[in-house]
């Protein structure tokens, strides 16, 4: 039972939290530590990294599905074993307050705990972290942004910031901004096909759909290429590959052949019309194959999101009419 | 007829209830009240104040700027490089921008300093006392035993090693004395620890002086943040730019076999 909540999925669904924190009455039985004096407690007890672990993920999904009294004993729990000024324990802490927050009152102040936290200590980046992300919650992005830049002034290897920052910019149409953050991303992690993927899809969206939006849209298609090239099978790679393919194919048409050979700014020519056609029809093959596959229930083929195969479908389908008339 | 006549000593047993045994366990014992010694006189690592950490870090982007630079298109890169090399040569990101170009001063009057060497002579003071002291009480109580035989035959040069204390010249190399027992045990435990603590203790020597060893550790002498500034943006100038998604297209079509 405990594996689950020692290494919760990434993304979690709501029926798994609720799962996970109805696990809380089992979990919070186990007794750490031991009845015995001091000196001797240390030997009898069978306190493991993996039991306060189990706990806090314990807390983060009873926190998710509403439930005030598992995840105040979770709290209590850690409060008590790693002492009030944890930095992790303050955040933990914070993040329940929130959680349970009324009004906007009480959220306000949480802000305001935050703030003279790092009053005293401005070294704190969990509570910094935690801090931008109760503004994005209360709906003061530009806030948020600021915190971020802030942090990210002092930290600049905090890719979780900088992916976080980019989200923010992309939410207010700040395309270049969001490019350049999930650049600093890349940096940071090169080989993150996600990252690559999503830095495709801002780069399509961001390119305007006039003429000289060529060199934006190549370069998404190529940011969705390399996300396939280090991870088959990823289904946004080739879903916005074959979206990126089909209007970078309307578009090569209209542009003069003069704009073909001329390498933007040092940057990479466009490719031919021959190869992005040849990558549309894989990606569209491919992405058949998986929409295919993953509603059977092939096995080998059921990690998929199933709100992202339902989309594939319709784009695969749309595109099958449209050849049908 | 070479033979050479085997020696037999006549030992009585009870010289392995009373010697033996008890400089193994004591020898044990002390491993791991020196473990638990050192956790409750470790000091926790100190923090690093905000500038200094600013320092550290814009310093590690600029080496993965360097590192990682195949992700980047070459405008966005010619662009990063220069604002960054600009930034690194005046100094932008030092943690005490004053210092620039002044000499380091003298560690011994660096708190900081000062603090890192309190722990390493916590660790050897640790080391040193029950050392001392059990090697007395050896002395005191079991020197000049002849406490066992070892399986299988040495030679001679290991007379001094494992007869230290017992002054017989004819003596078979293979008869180990109490106190060579004890430098025995002394070397030799680690595993027994690796087994009772766990393979991270710090109950033996040995292992403290590996810890010891790498870049002299705190005592090495740091580097000036601005020279380290200097360098980094000498390389990242060098730098040859490629980009990964060069071609991505055809290395693409190429595995697909299209």
């Amino acid at each position: 039972m405990s594996a689950e909540l020692l290494y919760p999925p990434p993304q979690i669904s709501p029926a798994d939290s609720l799962r996970l924190s109805q696990q809380a009455p089992q979990v919070l039985k186990i007794s750490v530590s031991s009845s015995l004096p001091y000196p001797l407690s240390l030997l009898t007890s069978s306190e493991t990294p993996e039991i306060w672990t189990t706990i806090e993920n314990l807390l983060l999904s009873c926190l998710r599905t509403g439930d005030d009294k598992s995840a105040r004993v979770c709290l209590d729990r850690l409060t008590e074993r790693f002492g009030e000024t944890n930095e992790k324990i303050l955040v933990l802490r914070g993040m329940y307050q929130e959680a349970f927050a009324e009004d906007n009152k009480a959220l306000e102040k949480s802000l305001e705990r935050y703030d003279k936290i790092l009053e005293e200590d401005s070294t704190l980046m969990l509570v910094r972290k935690r801090r931008a992300a109760l503004l994005k919650s209360m709906s003061r992005p530009t806030n948020a942004i600021t915190t971020l830049v802030d942090l990210l002034d002092v930290s600049p290897t905090d890719v979780e910031a900088w992916a976080e920052l980019s989200e923010l910019y992309f939410a207010q149409s700040l395309y270049s901004q969001a490019i350049y953050c999930l650049e600093e991303v890349l940096l940071i992690t090169p080989n993150a096909w996600s990252v690559h993927a999503r830095l495709g899809e801002i780069l399509y969206i961001s390119s305007p759909s006039d003429s000289n939006s060529l060199k934006g849209l190549v370069e998404s298609m190529r940011r969705f290429c390399r996300s396939i090239e280090l991870c088959d099978d990823y289904l946004r790679g080739y879903y916005g590959l074959k979206v990126s393919t089909k209007r970078l194919l309307s578009e090569l048409q209209t542009v003069s052949k003069s704009a073909l050979s001329d390498p933007q700014n040092g940057d990479l020519a466009p490719p031919s019309v021959k190869t992005v056609e040849k990558l549309n029809e894989a990606a569209t093959r491919k992405l058949a194959e998986i929409v295919r596959r993953s509603t059977a229930g092939e096995a080998g083929w059921e990690g998929f999101d199933p709100a992202e195969v339902h989309a594939t479908r319709e784009l695969v389908n749309k595109d099958t009419q449209t050849i049908d008339r | 007829m070479a033979q050479p006549v085997v020696q037999t000593i006549h030992r009585d047993p009870a010289l392995f209830y009373w010697i033996l045994l008890p400089i193994t366990i004591v020898m044990i014992l002390t491993g791991i009240l020196r473990h638990y010694a050192m956790i409750l006189l470790q000091s926790p690592p100190k923090k690093q104040p905000l500038p200094k950490l600013r320092e550290a870090r814009a310093l590690m982007r600029g080496i993965n700027l360097r590192n990682n630079n195949a992700v980047l298109s070459p405008s966005s890169f010619r662009a990063r490089k220069a604002v960054t090399i600009q930034a690194f040569k005046e100094g932008a990101f030092l943690a005490d921008p004053d210092a620039k170009g002044k000499p380091k001063g003298n560690p011994m009057t660096d708190p900081a300093m000062m603090e890192g060497m309190m722990g390493m002579m916590k660790g050897n003071v640790a080391m040193m006392v029950p050392q001392t002291l059990i090697m007395g009480w050896i002395n005191a109580f079991f020197s000049g035993f002849v406490i066992m035989k070892l399986p299988f035959p040495l030679t001679p040069q290991f007379k001094s090693m494992l007869q230290s204390g017992v002054g017989t010249r004819d003596l078979d190399v293979r008869w180990v004395s109490s106190l060579s027992w004890y430098f025995l045990t002394l070397f030799g435990l680690q595993p027994v620890y690796n087994f009772i603590l766990g393979s991270n203790n710090s109950a033996s020597q040995m292992s403290q002086q590996m810890a010891q060893m790498p870049g002299a550790g705190p005592m090495g002498p740091e580097q000036d943040p601005d020279k380290l500034f200097n360098a980094e943006a000498e390389n990242l100038e060098v730098v040859e730019h490629h980009w990964v998604l060069e071609g991505v297209e055809d290395r693409l079509l190429a595995r697909w076999g299209m």
